[in-house]
Formats: C-alpha cells, sequence, structure tokens
C-alpha cells in the first residue's frame, strides 16, 4: 500500500541534496491501465503480433500484448510500442498497414477491412492497382522482399464483402454538399462526409461513376464489378450520384449553391490527354491513350490498327498496349525515350505488356508523325542516349543527331500525360490554377480561394495516385465539416513526423523467406478478352505472406484487445497514451538497476551466434524451468533431442582483459553452472554425462562447498581444470567436439551434445547511463564505487545502491545489500516517519457467532477463461443446491472493482455469513475477496476459495465437461469447508521499541549504528572488554585502506550515539519472551540485569582458527593471516627484508572436517603478498592454493599480484605441502601443478591462511530458539530471501556468526539486519494472523512434541497456574503450519482456518451423493 | 466401456505445491482432469487421518506434494 510503482519508468534527472531530492522520471505509457487490468489475459490471446519472448531467451514467443512472466508484478499486462511503422507513414491516406496485414495473418478479414475502410472505401480496388509506396518503405526489404502489402489488402476484400462492413455514420445533418467528380477523391469526400452525418450528391459528367477508375484502368486489371460493389458501400450510406450531370453552361457552381448545397467539393480528375507536340498530330489514326482507354472501358471496344505505336514510359502506355493486345491489334510497339530502368510503369505491368505480345522500343523519341492523305502512315523517330540526371533523379535523353528513322505504323496513341479540363471552372470567382493547369488551394485543407468550395485529386495535383486521391477526399471532408459548423480548418491538422524513428531491430537471426507470388492467368488465357489478370492469393499463401511481417512498431493497433477486455482496461484512449514526466519529492536514492548477461555473439571461437547447440547458461535456465520453453523438457535446440553430453565453459565474459574487458570474476556463474549441471542430471538421469569446465572453482558461498562436493562425488557431475581451446562443429551431426589440455597437458578432444557458455554479469549500458546522468562514479569493472565501511553508499551522498549494480554478486548477498541499502535510505528518513503512509478504513464487524450460516456463492466467468472451458452457469445453479447456501451469482470478473463494491452489497442485503468465490487462486486474490468480506462488514476468515481457472478452465481445456464436473466439485467441497469456518481474531501486541544487539564487532556495532540513527533505543552486548572484533587485527581493506582509523571512528560514532547503550565485558545468561516483548537478563561481573526489548540482532562473530598443522605453534616464522596484520599493523621492519615468503591456503578450510570455505583468505593473501613485494619487490612470494576464490573485483588483486611477480602453485588436498622448520629457513615442499614435479622452497616466512570458525554459541541458540548448521554457523530464516534474519520473528543476524565474510559484507549484513528489525519496530504493534493453532490444556498430555518440533519456537510449556506444564502455543509467533496439529497424539491442538474438521468436510464432500 | 479413471487426492502445501499447480495453469499446461486438491498451509500438516478419510471416500491414490 506504501509502495508506489512506477514501471516503465527510467530516471532523468535527480536534483538537489541528500533529504531534499527532486527526482525527474520519464514515464513511458503501458497502454493498459494497470488498475483496471484483471490479468485474464485475453487481449494477449487476440493480439496478432507475435514477438520473440525476451524471458525465454527468444526460445517461445509472446504477443505484442504480454505480461513479461507469469509473476510479474504488477500483474498487469502492457503492450509494446514503438513509432508509427514506416509503412503507415510512407501510405499517402495513413492506412494502418501493419494493422490489417496482421489481421490477414490471423485470416481475420473482416476485421482487416474494418481497418482499412476506417480511411479508404475501396479496399478492392486499391488492393488491385495502388502503387504502393509503402512495399518500397517495407522494412523487410532489408531482409529480403517487401510485404506483399497491396495484395494482402485484396485478400481481405476478396474474402469478405466490404458492403458486408457495418460503417459508423453520425446522425444525418441537414446541410448538403456538393461533390463534382466521382473518382478516388470525390467517392473518399462523399464516404467520410457520410460518416461524419453529412450528406451528399455526386455530380459525374460521364454515363458511370469510378472516374478514372472507371475510365482510365482496363478490365483486366481492375474488373468493373469490383468497382461497382464498392462504389455501393458508399452510396449505401446515403451518397446520391448523378450519372452524366457535367458542369458546364447549364450547371455551374453558383447553380450547386443556389440549389442549397452548404459547399462544394471539385474532384474533376485529369482526363485530358497532353499532346506530343510534333507535326501530324491531327492525322486520322492518331489518338490520346486517355480518350483510348475510356472508351474501351466504357463501350468494351475501340478501333486499334495493325500496326500501333505508343508513345510513352507510365503505365498508361502500358495499358494501352495491353488493351490493344486484347482488342485485337496485329503489332503493339511502345516507343520510350529513356531506358527500362527509368519507365515510371511498375515492372510487373511491363512484364506483363511483353508477356502479352507487346514489344518495347527503348531510347527513342517520336519526331514526326507521317501522314498519307490524312492518314497515319509511319512515324518518324530519333535515337537518344542518356545524359546528366534531371530535376525527377532520371538522367536526360538528348537526341543523337543523324540518327533518324521511320518505322512503319497505321495508329499513334500518346501516353505522355495527362491534365486537368478545366472549361467548366475557369471562369470561376475565386478559383485560382497553376501554370501547368491544376487548381491551388490550401495545402492543409483544400480550400480554394472561394468560401465553400474545396478542390482536391488529379484535379488539384495533377495526374497522380488514386490512394492519394483518396487522402485528399478524406481531409476534405474533414475541412468541409469544420466549415460548416464554422470551425477553424487548419487547427491541429499537421503531419506525423518520425526522426530517427525507433523500430523493432531487425536482427541477423530473422529467416529469409520469399515474398509470396501471385497467381496469374497464363498469356494464352488472356488472349481477346479482359478477363483480370491476377488471380488474388490463395487464403493460406497470403497468410503466410503476412506472417512476414516484421511488426516494425511492435503493436499494430488492431485494437483487438479494446474487443477482448471485459474490463475496459484497454481501451481506444489507453492506446493514446502518451509518455509523460513525473516529478517526485524524495529524502533517499537506491539504484538497483542491475545487470545484463554478456553477450557471447563478440566471441567467434564459442561459435555461439553460428551453432544452435552453444547456448548461454541463461538459455539453460530457462530450458530447465517448467514454466520455460520446453515446459522442462531437457532438450537441445537444434533438433529438440535429449542431450546425452553437455559442457559448461567458466568464465565467459569474466576473468577476461584480453577478448571482453571485464576482467573481473562475475561471482555468481561457477555455482549456477553446478546447479544447471545437477538439475540437468535430476532431469534426463544418471547417463546424462555433465562436464564443467573452469579455471578456478569458486564455491565461496554458504553451504556452496558442499553443494560442489555432492556434485562431484555424488552426482557424478564431471570438473575439468581446463580452458578450452577449440569448439569445431562435427561434420554430419548437430554435435560439437570440444579440444582442449588436460591436467598432464596433453590435447584431448572430446565430442557434445551441447555446449553452455556460463556467461557473467555487466552492468548494462543504461545502468552506465544513468550512473552519468546522476554523477554516481563507476569502478573500472562499470559498478558502483562503494567504500568497504559504507558499502551501500554511493559516490553522491544520498543515494544508495545495491544488487549486481554494486558488483556481481549472487541473491543473497544482493538482499543483504538490499536491506542495507534500506536501512541507509532509513537513516536519512527517520524523522519523516509515518507522515505520508497510507492506512486502511476499517468497518466495524458484524457478530456472526451462533448463526447458521448462510452461504454465499459467486461463481467468476473470468471473460472467457473460465466460461470458455466450465458451464458457469450449470456450475452456479449447482451451488444454489448445496446446503446452507443462500445465494449465488455469476459475476464477468469478479475481482474488478464494480463486481467487488457490489458483492460486499449483496453480502450486507442478503445477510450472508459465509462467502465461496469459485475462480482463480487464493494465491492472488484471496486477500483481495477478504477486504470485500471485511467492506461488508464480515470477518476475513469467513472465507474459502474454490480455484476453478488456474487449476481446472486453464489445464483442462480439452476437456470442457469433466472440468465442469470438477468446478461443481471444488465448489462443493469448498461449501462444506466454509460453512465450518469461524470468525477469528488477529491478536494486536505492542512492540518494545528498543533493540538487543550481541556482539560488538564491525556488524554488530554497524546493526546498532543503523538502529539508533532510525530513532531507535539500541543495546549492544559485547563479552570482552573492547569493541571492533577480529577487525581489530585487520590490516588493511582490499581496496588498499587502512581499517584501524575506519574502525575507531565506527566506535567513536557508537560510543556517543545519545541512544545506543554499550555493555561490555557482559553476557547473556537467559532469555524470556517473544517478539516484541523479550525480557533478558545480562550479567556483567557477576551482577546481573534485566533488558527489556522488542528486537535482537545475533552479531557474535567468528574466530580465526588455530592450525593443528604445517607446523603452527612451533617456530616463530609460521605465523597466522591475522598475525601477519599485525606485524603489518605494529609496521615491523623485519618484513622488509624477508628473501621468501610462503602463503599456504584452505589451512583447515574445504576439509572433511570442515567443508567450508571461509571466503576471505584467498584476498587476504594475496593483498598481504602485494603488501610484501611492495616493501620489498625482489621478495620470492609464493602463494600454494588450491582454487583461487578472489570473487567480483577482487579479481584485480589476483592479477596484479601475477604481474608483481608473486608465484601461484596450486596443490591438492590428498597432497597437501610439507613443512620442515629447519635451523635457516622454514622448507616448504610441495607439488608443482605445471611441471608435476616436486619442488622445495626455502623460506623465512610461512604464512596460514587459517580457516574462519564460529564461536561457540550453543547456549544463545538455544535462549532464542533458532538453529545452527553443522559447521555450526547460525541458519537464517531463507538461503537466498532472508538472510539476515531467523525463522523465529524478531530474532536477527548479521556478520561472521552467519558466515565467514569480509568487512564490506559485514558491514552491509549488520545494517540489514537492521533494516528488517525496523520493520518490525515501526509497526509499533503487530497483528497475528488467525490462521494459528491453539492447544487445548484439558487434552494436552505434556508429551512436548509440539514444543520440540515447532520451528518458529510458538509451542511452549506453561510455567504457572493451574495447566503447569502443558504446551501452549504462542499465535504471535505461530505461523500456522500445522505441524504440532499433526504430531500432537492427544489431538489438544486444533489449527484454524485448516483444523481436522474442516479438511474432513472437504474429503467428504469429494463425492456428489455425500451431501 | 469408458476406460476406467483415477480418482486422485492431492494434498498441496500452500507455499509451493500449491501455487506450481497454479503456475501450470498460466503455463496453460494440460493434465487430466481427475484430481482434487486440498490446499493444506504446509505437508507438516498432514494427518494419517486425511489418508485414510480420501480413501474410504473412494480415493485411488493420494498424493502429497510440499
Amino acid at each position: 500500500m506504501n509502495i508506489n510503482l512506477i514501471t516503465c519508468a527510467q530516471v532523468e534527472k535527480i536534483e538537489g541534496a541528500r533529504g531534499r531530492f527532486k527526482a525527474t522520471v520519464r514515464k513511458s505509457p503501458r497502454y493498459i491501465d494497470p488498475d483496471k487490468c484483471t490479468s485474464c489475459g485475453d487481449c494477449a490471446e487476440v493480439c496478432p503480433v507475435v514477438l520473440p519472448d525476451a524471458y525465454d531467451q527468444g526460445m517461445s514467443l509472446r504477443k505484442a500484448t504480454y505480461k513479461k512472466y507469469a509473476q510479474a508484478i504488477p500483474g498487469a499486462f502492457a503492450i509494446q510500442k514503438s513509432d508509427v511503422a514506416p509503412c503507415k507513414l510512407a501510405c499517402p491516406a495513413g492506412l494502418n498497414v501493419q494493422g490489417y496485414v496482421q489481421m490477414v495473418g490471423a485470416g481475420k478479414y473482416k476485421e482487416a477491412l474494418e481497418i482499412i475502410m476506417q480511411e479508404l472505401p475501396l479496399p478492392g480496388v486499391l488492393g488491385r492497382i495502388c502503387p504502393h509506396g509503402c512495399e518500397d518503405a517495407c522494412r523487410r526489404c532489408q531482409v529480403d522482399d517487401p510485404i506483399a502489402i497491396r495484395d494482402l489488402k485484396r485478400l481481405a476484400a476478396d474474402e469478405f464483402d466490404p458492403r458486408d462492413i457495418k460503417i459508423d455514420c453520425l446522425p444525418a445533418r441537414r446541410e448538403k454538399v456538393a461533390i463534382v467528380g466521382s473518382g478516388p477523391a470525390g467517392l473518399a469526400a462523399a464516404y467520410h462526409l457520410a460518416r461524419r452525418g453529412i450528406r451528399s450528391t455526386i455530380f459525374e459528367a460521364l454515363p458511370q461513376a469510378g472516374g478514372m477508375l472507371r475510365v482510365g484502368i482496363p478490365d483486366h486489371r481492375l474488373p468493373p464489378e469490383v468497382l461497382d460493389r464498392e462504389i455501393e458501400l458508399i452510396t449505401n450510406l446515403g451518397v446520391t450520384i448523378k450519372t452524366s450531370t457535367p458542369l458546364g453552361p447549364d450547371l455551374g457552381i453558383d447553380d450547386l449553391f443556389a440549389q442549397g448545397f452548404a459547399a462544394v467539393y471539385l474532384a474533376l480528375g485529369a482526363h485530358r490527354g497532353i499532346k506530343l507536340g510534333i507535326p501530324g498530330e491531327k492525322a486520322e489514326g492518331v489518338r490520346q491513350g486517355v480518350d483510348f482507354l475510356r472508351e474501351v472501358n466504357l463501350s468494351g471496344k475501340a478501333a486499334v490498327g495493325r500496326r500501333v505505336a505508343i508513345i510513352g514510359g507510365g503505365n498508361v502506355a502500358i495499358d494501352v498496349a495491353r488493351s490493344a493486345v486484347r482488342l485485337g491489334a496485329g503489332e503493339v510497339q511502345i516507343i520510350y525515350r529513356r531506358t527500362r530502368s527509368e519507365m515510371p510503369a511498375w515492372e510487373e505491368e511491363i512484364a506483363a505488356a511483353e508477356d502479352e505480345g507487346a514489344r518495347l522500343t527503348y531510347l527513342s523519341a517520336p519526331q514526326e508523325i507521317l501522314t498519307q492523305d490524312g492518314r497515319v502512315v509511319g512515324l518518324r523517330c530519333i535515337r537518344m542516349e542518356l545524359g546528366a540526371a534531371d530535376s525527377s533523379g532520371r538522367r536526360r535523353p538528348i537526341p543523337i543527331p543523324g540518327s533518324e528513322y521511320d518505322i512503319e505504323v497505321d495508329q499513334v496513341i500518346p501516353a505522355i500525360g495527362q491534365q486537368p479540363d478545366l472549361s467548366a471552372i475557369e471562369n470561376v470567382d475565386g478559383l485560382e490554377f497553376s501554370r501547368w493547369g491544376t487548381t491551388e488551394v490550401d495545402p492543409l485543407t483544400y480550400a480554394t480561394g472561394r468560401a465553400g468550395v474545396f478542390a482536391g485529386g488529379d484535379l488539384q495535383t495533377g495526374p497522380w495516385v488514386a490512394i492519394g486521391a483518396i487522402a485528399a477526399g478524406r481531409e476534405a471532408a474533414e475541412s468541409i465539416e469544420r466549415y460548416l459548423d464554422g470551425r477553424d480548418m487548419a487547427a491541429g491538422r499537421t503531419a506525423v513526423v518520425n526522426e530517427n524513428p525507433d523500430y523493432r531491430p531487425i536482427t541477423e537471426d530473422i529467416p529469409r523467406q520469399p515474398r509470396a507470388a501471385m497467381p496469374t492467368l497464363s498469356a494464352a488465357a488472356r488472349r481477346g478478352n479482359f478477363d483480370e489478370v491476377e488471380l488474388g492469393y490463395e487464403t493460406e499463401a497470403g497468410r503466410a505472406e503476412a506472417h512476414r511481417c516484421l511488426n516494425c512498431a511492435y503493436c499494430c493497433e488492431c485494437f483487438q484487445c479494446v474487443e477482448a477486455c471485459g474490463v475496459q482496461a484497454v481501451t481506444l484512449e489507453t492506446h493514446a497514451q502518451k509518455p509523460e514526466t513525473v516529478e517526485l519529492e524524495i529524502g533517499s536514492v537506491i539504484l538497483a538497476p542491475g545487470f545484463s548477461p554478456f553477450d557471447p555473439s563478440r566471441f567467434d571461437s564459442y561459435n555461439y551466434a553460428g551453432h544452435p547447440n552453444v547456448i548461454t547458461s541463461m538459455e539453460m535456465e530457462r530450458i530447465l524451468s517448467a514454466s520455460g520453453p520446453t515446459q522442462g523438457h531437457l532438450v537441445r535446440p537444434s533438433d529438440h533431442g535429449e542431450p546425452k553430453k553437455i559442457a559448461w565453459f567458466q568464465c565467459v565474459g569474466s576473468r577476461d582483459l584480453n577478448r571482453c574487458d571485464n576482467a573481473y570474476c562475475s561471482s555468481v556463474c561457477c555455482m549456477y553452472a553446478i546447479k544447471e549441471a545437477v538439475i540437468a542430471k535430476e532431469h534426463a538421469g544418471d547417463a546424462l554425462d555433465c562436464a564443467v569446465f573452469f579455471m578456478d572453482m569458486r564455491t565461496h558461498g554458504k553451504d556452496f562447498e558442499r553443494f560442489y562436493d555432492n556434485a562431484r562425488e555424488k552426482t557424478g557431475v564431471r570438473f575439468i581444470r581446463s580452458r578450452v581451446h577449440t569448439i569445431d562443429p562435427v561434420a554430419g551431426s548437430d554435435d560439437l567436439a570440444v579440444r582442449y589440455l588436460d591436467n598432464d597437458g596433453r590435447m584431448q578432444t572430446e565430442v557434445f551434445d551441447m555446449i553452455v557458455l556460463s556467461v557473467g554479469l555487466e552492468t548494462p549500458p543504461d545502468g552506465i547511463a544513468l550512473a552519468e546522468r546522476l554523477d554516481v562514479a563507476l569502478t573500472p569493472g562499470n559498478f558502483a564505487k562503494t567504500d568497504a565501511f559504507a558499502p551501500v553508499s554511493t559516490s553522491v551522498e544520498g543515494i544508495f545502491t545495491c544488487g549486481a549494480f554494486q558488483g556481481p554478486r549472487d541473491i543473497p548477498q544482493a538482499v543483504v545489500d538490499a536491506s542495507a541499502a534500506a536501512a541507509a535510505a532509513g537513516e536519512i528518513l527517520s524523522n519523516a516517519r509515518n507522515t505520508l503512509t497510507r492506512t486502511e478504513e476499517v468497518v466495524p464487524e458484524t457478530d456472526v457467532a451462533g448463526e447458521r450460516p448462510r452461504i454465499g456463492v459467486f461463481v467468476c466467468n473470468c471473460g472467457i477463461n473460465i466460461a470458455g472451458v466450465v458451464d458457469v452457469p450449470a456450475v452456479r445453479d449447482y451451488a444454489a443446491t448445496l446446503p446452507y447456501v443462500e445465494y449465488v451469482t455469476d459475476n464477468l470478473y469478479s475481482c474488478s472493482q464494480d463486481t467487488q463494491d457490489t458483492m460486499a452489497r449483496i453480502i450486507r442485503e442478503k445477510g450472508l455469513n459465509r462467502v465461496v468465490v469459485a475462480a482463480c487462486t487464493p494465491k492472488t486474490h484471496e486477500p483481495l475477496f477478504q477486504e470485500t468480506l471485511m467492506n461488508a462488514g464480515l470477518n476475513k476468515y469467513l472465507f474459502e476459495m474454490a480455484n476453478i481457472r488456474n487449476q481446472d478452465s486453464w489445464v483442462h481445456k480439452n476437456n470442457p465437461q469433466l472440468a465442469t464436473a470438477k468446478a461443481k466439485d471444488l465448489v462443493r467441497m469448498a461449501v462444506s469447508k466454509v460453512a465450518l469456518t469461524e470468525p477469528l481474531k488477529e491478536a494486536e501486541l505492542a512492540v518494545n521499541p528498543v533493540a538487543m544487539v550481541v556482539g560488538g564487532g564491525v556488524s554488530g556495532l554497524s546493526a546498532a549504528q543503523s538502529l539508533a540513527r532510525q530513532g531507535y533505543e539500541t543495546h549492544v552486548i559485547e563479552k570482552s572488554a573492547h569493541l571492533g572484533g577480529n577487525a581489530r587485527n585487520l590490516y588493511r581493506t582490499p581496496d588498499g585502506e587502512r581499517i584501524a582509523p575506519r574502525l575507531s571512528a565506527l566506535i567513536a560514532d557508537v560510543q556517543q550515539a545519545p541512544n545506543i547503550h554499550l555493555h561490555l565485558e557482559t553476557e547473556l545468561k537467559q532469555v524470556e519472551g517473544f517478539v516484541g516483548n523479550f525480557k533478558s537478563t545480562l550479567v556483567c561481573n557477576g551482577d546481573g540485569t534485566l533488558l527489556e526489548h522488542g528486537v535482537v540482532v545475533l552479531a557474535t562473530g567468528a574466530a580465526p582458527l588455530e592450525p593443528e598443522e604445517y607446523g603452527y605453534g612451533s617456530d616463530p616464522r609460521i605465523v597466522t593471516s591475522l598475525e601477519l596484520d599485525r606485524r603489518f599493523i605494529d609496521d615491523d621492519a623485519g618484513l622488509n627484508h624477508l628473501e621468501t615468503a610462503v602463503f599456504i591456503q584452505c589451512v583447515g578450510s574445504r576439509e572433511p572436517q570442515r567443508p567450508y570455505c571461509s571466503r576471505v583468505c584467498c584476498t587476504h593473501a594475496i593483498d598481504n603478498a602485494l603488501e610484501l613485494k611492495r616493501r620489498r619487490p625482489e621478495m620470492n612470494v609464493y602463494i600454494l592454493y588450491r582454487d583461487i576464490r578472489t570473487y567480483g573485483e577482487r579479481e584485480y588483486l589476483y592479477s596484479k599480484a601475477r604481474e608483481a611477480g608473486v608465484i601461484f602453485i596450486r596443490y591438492s588436498l590428498g597432497n597437501k605441502p610439507q613443512v620442515r622448520a629447519g635451523s635457516r629457513k622454514v622448507v616448504v615442499a610441495v607439488t608443482d601443478h605445471v611441471l608435476g614435479r616436486p619442488l622445495e622452497i626455502e623460506t623465512d616466512l610461512l604464512c596460514l591462511s587459517s580457516a574462519v570458525v564460529p564461536t561457540a554459541v550453543e547456549g544463545l541458540a538455544q535462549m532464542f530458539k533458532v538453529p545452527l548448521n553443522d559447521d555450526g554457523f547460525f541458519v537464517e530464516k531463507h538461503a537466498k530471501l532472508g538472510p539476515s534474519e531467523f525463522a523465529t520473528d524478531g530474532v536477527f543476524l548479521c556478520g561472521l556468526a552467519h558466515y565467514p565474510k569480509p568487512i564490506d559484507e559485514a558491514v552491509a549484513q549488520g545494517r540489514a539486519a537492521a533494516s528488517r528489525a525496523v520493520t518490525l519496530l515501526a509497526r509499533e504493534k503487530i497483528h497475528t494472523s488467525g490462521n494459528v493453532a491453539r492447544s487445548d490444556p484439558f487434552y494436552c498430555s505434556s508429551c512436548g512434541v509440539c514444543v520440540a518440533i515447532c520451528p518458529y519456537a510458538a509451542a511452549t510449556f506453561i510455567k504457572e497456574g493451574p495447566n503447569s506444564g502443558k504446551a501452549e502455543i504462542n499465535p504471535v509467533l505461530c505461523k500456522g503450519c500445522g505441524l504440532c496439529v499433526a504430531s500432537c497424539r492427544s489431538g489438544a491442538i486444533h489449527l484454524r482456518g485448516f483444523d481436522n474438521d474442516q479438511i474432513f468436510a472437504q474429503l467428504f464432500a469429494l463425492n456428489e451423493e455425500a451431501l | 466401456m469408458a476406460p476406467w479413471e483415477p480418482k486422485i487426492v492431492s494434498f498441496l502445501c500452500n507455499w509451493c505445491s500449491y501455487g506450481a499447480a497454479d503456475l501450470a495453469g498460466v503455463s496453460r499446461m494440460e493434465y487430466p482432469p481427475h484430481i482434487r486438491v486440498v490446499r493444506i498451509p504446509c505437508t507438516g500438516r498432514m494427518s494419517p487421518k486425511f489418508f485414510l478419510a480420501a480413501l474410504r471416500e473412494g480415493a485411488d491414490a493420494v498424493w502429497v506434494s510440499g
């Protein structure tokens, strides 16, 4: 309630200072209202846009309307959009091309037409003759060929009659409009006016409507019935067309106004052919192309010669030629002055003309028409050549002098262009014309100089494409409506501009797929007729063609989701959302932008980009996941076969400065690779061979070393210490051959079925950009720069960080840091605590005790999610027959806010005292419905859900009958149970706002400091006389900072804090009470005092192991790491004169009796080795190790040490170094791992990196009833998600008592424990759950099983009174698991909400006949 | 005659298996509709009496998961 989640957001800037920041956040729209969305997924079901699912690493598909993954928070869906698609932008009429292409792809032809006809009333016509500028803009051209957009439009109109599309029109207005010309511009204007409720009459000069569509395009390209059908859909809207009614002396514009038309739209077109301007043009046998086509189209015939010459290179010339061939012309020749590549006619048209027998002559121009007796007998032409480019960008044709030649022809048809015939309007007042004979208009509104007169189409532009005329007609309709309304005609009508558009990227992996070929009539079948040549796609071919669309804009705005959404969470309005900028007033900032996995496609050597069976570990995670692309079936990508051998390659994108610049260790990959290998073997069985190729195995986390040991020893995962040399695909299979050097230096080749690259973590570019914007300093590895004593503070005061942005880390560490960052942020805000929080209003509860059950059953349809499978009315009616059921109903969406309100009203009105909701899952929706009960004044525990969606309709969709039967059973079981529920109380308990911290080391002091800064009284209990713990013996941090001064500062701060009370030389003797109210007895010098506190933080630390090997204790030259640190702290000059120093790692760690890694020793030893080298560079320094574990950016130290000449020699557990203390030197014998030969090192100093061992804290663990693991460290609540707290409420954990860790992690966990504690302290009161166990002392036999078994220390023996010795359950500590109930041999314990009778009631109701 | 179909009663832990069964639905996996789920707060809640009751009510199998 008090977390305001702003999704799709980016922080642009943060101004101000600590405690008083102002953040500017750019919020991108999600296009779906998250408050209304019920996550039913109906929108995604209908969304046609299919995209790779990034969550599944592209191995499965998702829709443009999507939820990233099932458990995503918020659960609402979102829509992915980018800029307007290029096809739509390229269309003069702005058709939503991507939308209708997707609809065609989905086979939804009607819906496709609905999208097309938003703008265009002639889908079948334009689907045939549109010059499709959209296809030139199509980005599929970058892959192979553009989408056949025009042909898909035609397919839609072929498959669904556009006349049956319902076109919404506003109520008819009084005004009428006259339109002159029934071409595309006039028809579009009439159509769009009709939709605006404005009636119009079209005056057409010719005997048939359609303009150039009718008389300019021959029937073999546009069958007249297609045009008729689509004109009919316009006249169906009430548009009148008066044919054979030209403008002229009898009908002028003034006459139209006089007839009562309120506005006039001139769309006369351009029907007059342009003359060649050469001698002989008046001769018989010369015919203008447009005139020729008009006659053919109106009458079906026209006179053709034996030898026909057609002049021109446009579509009209081709149309004339193809018509002339059909009409029986003997020889048809097209003469064009440039070459084929400059021809404006479409290539497919030119080819068709050739197929049909027309001949083309290029680079030739007519000079004179040769006549005899006034008839054409020939044509004199001249050869041309191409010169420089002209203004159109085409090369200018230049006559070649002396190249004239004559050809014999009897018909010449010029088709070099056309222009408007202005004779009827040239004298109208206010109209002006250009020198090309076109009408001048306002470019935005299409208004002419005369009020109420508009013009468009070819009349205004000169001859242009039909879709342009249609756009002009629509714009004129908009202007005319505004004109009639008296509104500003220009306002808000600017064109969309996409500069640097953001589109779905075109990637290498898009498979090439040729464009679907258009089926055509054979050339032979075309002879002598005007049958349509292009036959249109078959539906399957067309849909496949549509699926080639790349969905450049992601969402195609088909708005199918709007139709599908039953709760109006997605509407046309939400679709139109724009990005917004939000300003936030904040006191602290936490940056947690996370990491991105390293992209190995940069490495050729791994063949990741080239071979399907080389995958990343992230892909492997998804393959192994039950909810992943293969539903958890372990198969390899190439053939979906089950692999027999899998290899993991470690350190891909980590510890590699040569190739990827990531010199750091990514910390997590060793562990996840082992985990994946183990899970893979669990999935596939023991026969699967898993091999991990690694450099150093880094299992430094808590219990990780054990996992490694088990994987190796028990599960049989092979671990091969080798960096792989090459990977080669095995010819003839999908397998991969791996070449590597084995332990003995021999080259081995092994074949694997698949290879998993264990990719590292890196800060994504936007994380780096964010840091730059906020001025947050980064490390060399691009992680936020922090400091060991302030591990979550960035370089900017008040800005904190956590997670992988702070450095590569695993989940437990990230959770620790997250809590620490919350504490650090809270320290700044503590004065303002509870000033801006929101709380809920509480409705008084009705007492239903003693009432007979009155059950209401609400069955949810969940849109079609349940109702599509389960017969919801039948379930509802069945529920009405069940005992105690007083009311039943079904809801479309039970979780929508209005239904919630209705349910609360019904509960009150009908006096219901129990409620069953049969819907989705209680895991997500129980709290919501319980709130509804509370709003109706009903105790929230009088409720039960029947899960008929997630566990019924969704999983049995092919079995509706049995799914319905199951739903009835589940409802019956729920009703039986709910009848036995009782109102439960949630006890309230005050929290004593005092904290106790046990342990005064760095971690405990950090916890105390944070608690105190957040305003809580804190007591620190330290058994020794000093604060600081182990840190007092440490020399410096891996960053090179001296620890002593920082520790002193921390101690001083704690000592000065007025609300911190230090109890030195004090031990805890006894603890009573529980969360919120502990009473601890402290003993100092024999004196006991009682401390009352609400929470406790255990920071009891650990100690260095005192080694029992390697001669420790027998010789002063043999020391531990901390002893060496002490000599550094004391600046022991003796260290400056050593000739040789040797470090032995894993002394006491990773041994059978102590099978854990002490985490800190590798870094510590290397840092100390470097310090010795600094003091005396010529000193020989050896580090004898098993695996170097310098995780994260500590890896830099390892590199630095090697550069400084520190010699690293690996030994194995079975072959440990031998130490002999000689009189002059200490001799260390070890086997060299490279040469495989024994080596003796004579040294002056032998430093043993001894293990970190937990201090004996059994007593403490008993007192707080918290567990210890086999190694003696405390067991936290949850290894990943609850690292700084115990399962027992009110008890928290930090520092080495949890696990060995360096100072930065100890400080972070101290703060984390404080943070977790504050979540309790700040509440002031704790509410217990109602679902708790209760023991009846009358039946209790005092056996103590419950006391022993309770994991939360909730069960205890009563100490006093009549029931002394019996068990009781503290409801505050009880988590309601029921362990005690099941184990109680006396039947004394009952679990409220899940009591025996309630579970039995469910079981007894299993069978219908039971009731 | 219709093939024999078992009747299975499953007791699923609220915190893991019950959620997993929900996720199976979210992922639109399919399984035979012969299973009836009883949600329990923890498998620690299971009592031998529940097995016996389920079997007595005609269950052919009882499945506990948590």
